[in-house]
């Protein structure tokens, strides 16, 4: 390993921790957020539906980082509190990601046969139980591979909150760079990082899917 | 609450914006570079021959995996002694970053149309190029043109991070006016609405390519 890299090893080891601790936040609160989104527009529930719609409307046509520039100076000007860097890119990639997830689970509740329903309510379980019990299952299966799709895109776009001054790798490597000054090194140690993070995601997602799959 | 809207300074610096936002449009037509090297390595991506295959799923792969901001950096600190202006560095870093998923779907398009039509085509006399130009393209442009749209609205999105590298489109307006007038939240939410039909825009533009109306598969908007 180059010197430089070595050197700076507990640095960037450090800034490889936030990373990976902000996108698995973000993954468990977006995936949260996205199964509860999509139910609550998938039973039509009155208001709350078409508000669900145009949040996730909005969402997935704004640039993450104005998503971040919102939750980091706007969202703390409007409602009067003080955010940290790291909350309020926690904040950010949950909002956003939940919003591509809910389209992603939603995508699965529509390919569940209305027949499962039917049959559901038929042997006597509350509108609720069917959905929880039969439907839901079956359509997180089905998402799986778009939902690790979105936990390798949350891994690459972590690198974005470093903008709003979150010290996660692409952060520290850019402090070391300052100091140090060896960009090829640091850039493509970083790089080979995220690829091999990436990768290992994509895997673990074919894994599941392959274990659970869908047998619908 | 106690805060207190006020649009008027967002208004006031309304020639950023316009000026912000022409940048943006500037930016995103890095998508015809993205389509060509996307067409050539995702056609390559999908060839017969196994290292051509390996060759250009690895460049994908390594492409795609890779955060764009880091794509941006190297050509803009990495290859510092270059001296590229920072608009032709987020230019190429977009331009091959979106190029790895133009590959993608390109490559995606190719297998889905049905080997068959390539078979009877080369039977017919065709040569090689002409089957892919006249019979494969034309099909697999139908089928992946809803992705193609959703691509579009994602390199739009993306090329806001070119104001990390100090290229003044729309994002970086934003930040300019909001350190100038302090009204954070009003000039984002109009920064994100602005994005917003742009990107609704964006994605019907893309179905007006030639052949690629009347999809097969259903169309969403703002997708990816």
């Amino acid at each position: 390993m180059p010197e430089v890299i070595l050197r700076n090893l507990p640095f960037l080891l450090q800034g490889l921790a936030l990373t990976l601790s902000l996108a698995t936040l973000a993954a468990a609160g977006g995936t949260a957020l996205g199964v509860v989104v999509a139910a609550v527009r998938y039973g039509g529930v009155k208001l709350a539906a078409p508000l669900l719609a145009a949040y996730v409307e909005f969402m997935r046509g704004t640039p993450l980082l104005i998503v971040l520039f919102i939750c980091y100076f706007a969202l703390p000007a409007l409602l009067g509190y003080k955010a940290s860097a790291f909350g309020a890119a926690t904040l950010g990639f949950i909002l956003f990601t939940g919003a591509y997830i809910a389209e992603d689970i939603r995508a699965g509740l529509a390919a569940v046969p209305k027949g499962q329903i039917e049959a559901g309510l038929a042997s006597g379980l509350r509108p609720r139980e069917v959905l929880r019990l039969i439907v839901l299952p079956q359509a997180l299966r089905a998402a799986i591979p778009m939902l690790f799709n979105q936990y390798v895109r949350l891994v690459k776009f972590t690198s974005v909150a470093s903008v709003i001054g979150v010290h996660e790798l692409t952060g520290d490597a850019m402090l070391v760079n300052a100091r140090d000054f060896a960009p090829i090194t640091i850039l493509a140690t970083i790089a080979a990082t995220y690829l091999v993070c990436c990768s290992l995601i994509s895997l673990a997602g074919r894994l599941l899917y392959r274990r659970l799959g869908a047998p619908a | 609450m106690t805060y207190h809207f006020d649009f008027a300074p967002i208004w006031a610096h309304r020639d950023l914006l316009i000026a912000g936002l022409a940048r943006t449009v500037a930016v995103s037509a890095v998508l015809v570079i993205a389509l060509l090297l996307g067409i050539v390595v995702g056609t390559l991506a999908a060839a017969r021959r196994r290292l051509w295959r390996f060759a250009a799923t690895g460049a994908v792969e390594m492409t795609r995996n890779v955060p764009l901001l880091i794509h941006m950096y190297l050509w803009y600190v990495g290859l510092a002694f270059l001296r590229l202006p920072p608009f032709l560095c987020a230019v190429l870093g977009l331009a091959i970053y979106s190029a790895a998923y133009v590959a993608e779907i390109v490559r995606a398009g190719i297998a889905a149309v049905p080997h068959g039509q390539s078979e009877s085509a080369l039977a017919l006399g065709l040569t090689r190029f002409r089957t892919l130009r006249f019979i494969v393209y034309p099909q697999a442009l139908r089928i992946v043109a809803p992705s193609l749209a959703s691509l579009f609205s994602q390199l739009i999105k993306d090329s806001s991070l070119a104001s990390v590298i100090t290229v003044s489109e729309l994002s970086f307006a934003a930040s300019a006016i909001e350190s100038d007038t302090f009204r954070s939240f009003e000039i984002y939410i109009t920064v994100a609405l602005i994005y917003l039909m742009l990107v609704m825009a964006a994605s019907r533009l893309v179905l007006l390519l030639p052949g690629a109306h009347r999809p097969l598969l259903r169309v969403r908007f703002a997708d990816a």
